[in-house]
């Protein structure tokens, strides 16, 4: 308790946050919001409990070794449904990186996540890593091994893993053998008045998504900005902050401030939710960083969803693609950016494509990083309500703006043998341009 | 120190419910340990967790045959401490028994578990014409059993009654275990003895409600909602004493004061009421389509004639959702203005409210308080929500002070110690300003007839007999140790 390194530890971690914590006045609120809530019925397992938690470990009177603090902290999905419902504005997301940092010093995280976070946050593991990656996937092996694998014992995590390996490929309706160069034509835009923009790559999104980044800046410059390339870029350290590695989330930052400072772009477009919310939060991040507490914050302020750059001016209309989409919100995008409209726009602005929003798209998917993997009977309840709604919709694909919920989605289609693609919104926008003969043809993509 | 549950009394609950939704560890207990009103902490020994009627039956007997006992509770957003423990108690929660049973449009009755959120009803029964009308300030969270036995009130009470008025039915499960049919379809509850009636805001103290029957209502054909802006609480205060007083009829009427405003429209509620305003009142009518305009006419001249500095119409649905909003998350919003608050619960006379509120106002300059008043004004029902930090244990005594000298100058202006939150442990204390020593024994005596051992949520509602211990004890000022 009180005296004890741990205590300690978070207490100054904590202490610091007081104004954070203590506008919570227990109304309960953020129960019905939260999705572990819903299912466990244990108030341990809502936000107000989880706040009270951390206030106990404050107060001294828990301490955050305790398999109760860790377990509880450790079960959050981090989804942050409970912030825009709190009427008093308690930023839980912030609190429980800090508290899943003092949990992870006590007793640190299982071997996966330990892994996961060392290889994404260093360029020379994860180069190889996606390669292998993307060799399992091109092989058909990762798809194999998903549909022969066993759901039960140790296969399960590894079948999971290959099925949303597998589920990273492209859609078949997009599936073109044209690849494409450049912008031919801009249309009548009035290019003066758009900014310069550059592109986060990312971990994930550039070791399997590629084709999300490479679309993303096609449809940007189709809409009249100047896309600047950024060299250097490192992962934005989402998964480490919310995996309570905030030194290494704070390495991670400085080094893309550096960058993103250097490139004189007006505008970083992100097209993950998950990076899009840590980078917008640099600044929270940062705080206490006197080199860097200023510079973190004008790089935050800078930050926007690559929908909410799109839907900012008139968007270009493309050719017709036919298709019937679903629509499921990222956590990051809706609760943590308060983004909701951009994405649906920016799919609604092709022709012909019908988009219907999942019913409960507002609730995470249970992607949240490999909880699936770590935690398999809740992760499995809440992503399996999700595939069900999305399954609902009838639709050709299911569009959502982050790599993990698009992984998290796509594994649970490809588990029940259902057969929607996954896309990012900006995929099937650069297909409608690519279709109307907004691009050049030759090159290499 | 809580004392644990004796091992087999654990295991045979976790026989009944599964042992992942029996709670036991002292860590986990300790979120447990408040409801909605904080100032009060105690862990309990257990929760447990069931899912069915029967469940709730076989935990029921089992904790009750062992002498142990049961303190009911649903979403823990009760404000009078009502699902506060007992030293020796053990919590049962509804939180798994979220299902509406039964939807019966003709009838105009739904079936729903004790967990089932309120405005989840409406929701359900929205795409039928129907919703359900009691619409506490906490709808969006807080559980119909809990308003059952609460007898929970909102906003629209004014016009359409609280929850007693829409339980027509209950399954109840009582002391031992029994279960019982109270009320219900195609029985009159009003043709015999209304137990269902008794049952319905009995706290927690004569059992647990496991299935209620409601009475919804056809949605109204059409709402108009006002916003008056006023310099100061009193004349908002006047002029809902003139609306009323006028012979109109309105849905609503809510005053929400400068303190209230300024919180929540610092938050993401913000509605656009106007921070330099000292009060603002919500006034509502909503029934046929004809006369409404004419009513929301009526309603402004009386708030011209007292003194309004405006009054606005809201121009859309979303816009009145907005305003409707913002009142509703009001108590939630409080935590942008101070660390802890506590929220008072009182009914004066309508006619008496300029002068409470004066009153009050003059309560909080002499302890140096901040209080904030947000309340349903229609049916006078006050809630001051006095601010401060629990870091400063000398200011909680003031908030103590300070809470009984509302209590009193309510209760001198002829009104009574609740409106809606209940009793729970904190009013217990105040019960004699209001009722005395045979009235108290009655509801003893009919506490006796449901659960003559006292082992459901006791040392609630009925304060101290001489000699059993003293209320003040019962207080638990965790805060600042």
């Amino acid at each position: 308790m009180k005296g004890t390194p741990a205590y300690e530890a978070l207490g100054q971690a904590l202490d610091a946050q007081r104004e954070r914590l203590l506008p919570c006045v227990h109304c309960g609120f953020c129960l019905p919001a939260c999705p572990t809530y819903n299912r466990l019925g244990n108030e341990a397992d809502s936000p107000r409990g989880r706040l009270h938690l951390i206030q106990a470990v404050v107060e001294g009177r828990l301490e955050p070794s305790s398999e109760a603090f860790r377990t509880h902290i450790d079960r959050c999905l981090g989804c942050r449904a409970c912030e825009p419902v709190c009427p008093s504005g308690v930023e839980y997301g912030t609190l429980l990186e800090l508290a899943r940092e003092t949990a992870t010093q006590a007793v640190p995280p299982g071997l996966p996540t330990r892994f996961l976070l060392k290889v994404l946050g260093t360029p020379v593991l994860r180069i190889p890593f996606f390669f292998i990656g993307r060799l399992l996937r091109g092989t058909g092996f990762a798809a194999l091994g998903a549909t022969v694998l066993p759901s039960y014992g140790p296969f399960r995590a590894v079948r999971l893993g290959l099925a949303m390996l597998a589920s990273t490929r492209r859609w078949q309706l997009m599936d073109s053998k044209e690849s494409m160069a450049g912008i031919a034509d801009s249309g009548s835009l009035d290019i003066s008045q758009k900014s310069r923009v550059a592109v986060l790559l990312g971990c994930v999104q550039e070791g399997l998504f590629r084709r999300i980044n490479s679309a993303t800046a096609r449809v940007l410059e189709a809409n009249g900005y100047e896309v600047v390339t950024v060299g250097g870029q490192d992962c934005c350290g989402a998964l480490h902050a919310h995996g309570g590695d905030l030194e290494s989330a704070r390495t991670l930052a400085r080094s893309n401030i550096r960058v993103f400072e250097a490139s004189g772009a007006d505008l970083i477009a992100v097209n993950a939710a998950g990076c899009g919310a840590t980078m917008k939060d640099y600044g929270i991040l940062l705080e206490e960083d006197p080199d860097f507490a200023q510079r973190a914050k004008e790089v935050a302020s800078s930050v926007r969803d690559v929908t909410e750059i799109l839907d900012s001016s008139g968007l270009r209309t493309g050719a017709s693609v036919p298709c019937k989409i679903a629509y499921d919100h990222p956590c990051h995008l809706l609760h943590a950016q308060g983004v909701e409209r951009a994405p649906i726009t920016v799919l609604k602005a092709v022709p012909d494509a019908e988009v219907h929003v999942v019913a409960g798209a507002e609730e995470c998917c249970g992607g949240a990083g490999i909880y699936g993997i770590t935690h398999p009977k809740l992760g499995g309840l809440i992503g399996g309500d999700k595939v069900s709604a999305v399954r609902a919709c009838s639709a050709d694909a299911v569009a959502t703006p982050n790599p993990g919920c698009m992984m998290q989605i796509g594994a649970g289609l490809r588990l029940e043998a259902s057969n929607e693609g996954v896309i990012h919104p900006v995929e099937l926008l650069d297909e409608s341009y690519r279709r109307a003969g907004f691009y050049r043809a030759g090159g290499v993509e | 120190m809580t004392r644990p549950l004796p091992s087999t009394v654990v295991s045979d609950l976790a026989e009944i419910v599964g042992h992942e939704h029996v709670i036991t560890d002292p860590e986990r207990l300790l979120v447990y340990e408040s409801d909605g009103l904080t100032a009060y902490r105690r862990p309990p020994r257990a929760v447990v967790l069931p899912s069915s009627t029967e469940e709730i039956s076989a935990v029921v007997e089992l904790l009750h045959s062992n002498g142990i006992e049961v303190i009911p509770r649903g979403a823990g957003t009760g404000l009078s401490g009502g699902a506060l423990t007992t030293p020796e108690g053990v919590i049962v929660g509804t939180a798994r028994m979220n299902r509406i049973l039964k939807i019966d449009v003709e009838n105009r009755l739904a079936i729903a578990q004790p967990g089932v959120i309120n405005a989840r009803l409406t929701e359900a029964t929205n795409p039928y014409g129907l919703y359900y009308a009691p619409d506490p300030s906490s709808q969006s969270t807080c559980t119909l059993g809990g308003n059952v036995a609460e007898n929970s009130g909102g906003p629209h009470c004014l016009k359409y009654g609280v929850t007693a008025r829409y339980v027509t039915g209950l399954t109840v499960v009582l002391a031992g275990g029994r279960i019982v049919q109270l009320g219900g379809v195609g029985r009159d509850p009003y043709s015999t003895l209304d137990l269902v009636g008794l049952f319905v805001g009995s706290e927690g103290c004569f059992g647990i409600a496991t299935e209620i029957e409601i009475r919804l209502l056809p949605i109204t054909e059409g709402v108009r909602t006002l916003l008056g802006i006023f310099e100061s609480v009193e004349s908002a205060g006047r002029a809902v004493t003139k609306i009323m007083a006028s012979g109109l009829m309105p849905a609503a009427v809510e005053i929400v004061d400068g303190p209230t405003i300024e919180a929540v429209e610092a938050s993401v509620f913000a509605a656009g009421y106007p921070l330099e305003a000292g009060a603002a009142l919500v006034i509502e009518f909503d029934g046929t389509e004809a006369g409404l305009d004419l009513d929301a006419d009526r309603a402004e001249k009386c708030c011209l004639e007292e003194g309004a500095i405006e009054v606005q119409r809201a121009t859309d649905p979303e816009h009145r959702v907005k305003l409707w909003r913002a009142r509703k998350k009001a108590f939630g919003a409080m935590g942008r203005i101070a660390p802890d608050l506590l929220v008072q619960d009182a009914t004066v006379p309508r006619t008496k409210l300029p002068e409470v509120l004066a009153g009050i106002d003059d309560i909080g300059n002499r302890y140096g308080l901040k209080i904030a008043n947000v309340f349903h004004a229609g049916d006078g029902n006050l809630h001051p929500n006095i601010l401060f930090d629990r870091q400063n244990q000398n200011e909680l005594e003031l908030v103590e002070l300070a809470s009984k000298e509302i209590m009193q100058l309510c209760v001198d202006a002829g009104g009574t110690i609740t409106g809606e939150h209940g009793v729970g442990v904190d009013k217990r204390e105040y019960m004699t300003l209001v009722h005395g020593p045979a009235e108290l024994e009655a509801m003893a005596a009919a506490k006796r007839v449901f659960d003559p051992a006292s082992l459901f949520n006791p040392g609630k509602v009925l304060p101290d007999v001489e000699g059993e211990g003293t209320t003040k004890s019962e207080k638990i000022l965790a805060m600042g140790e």
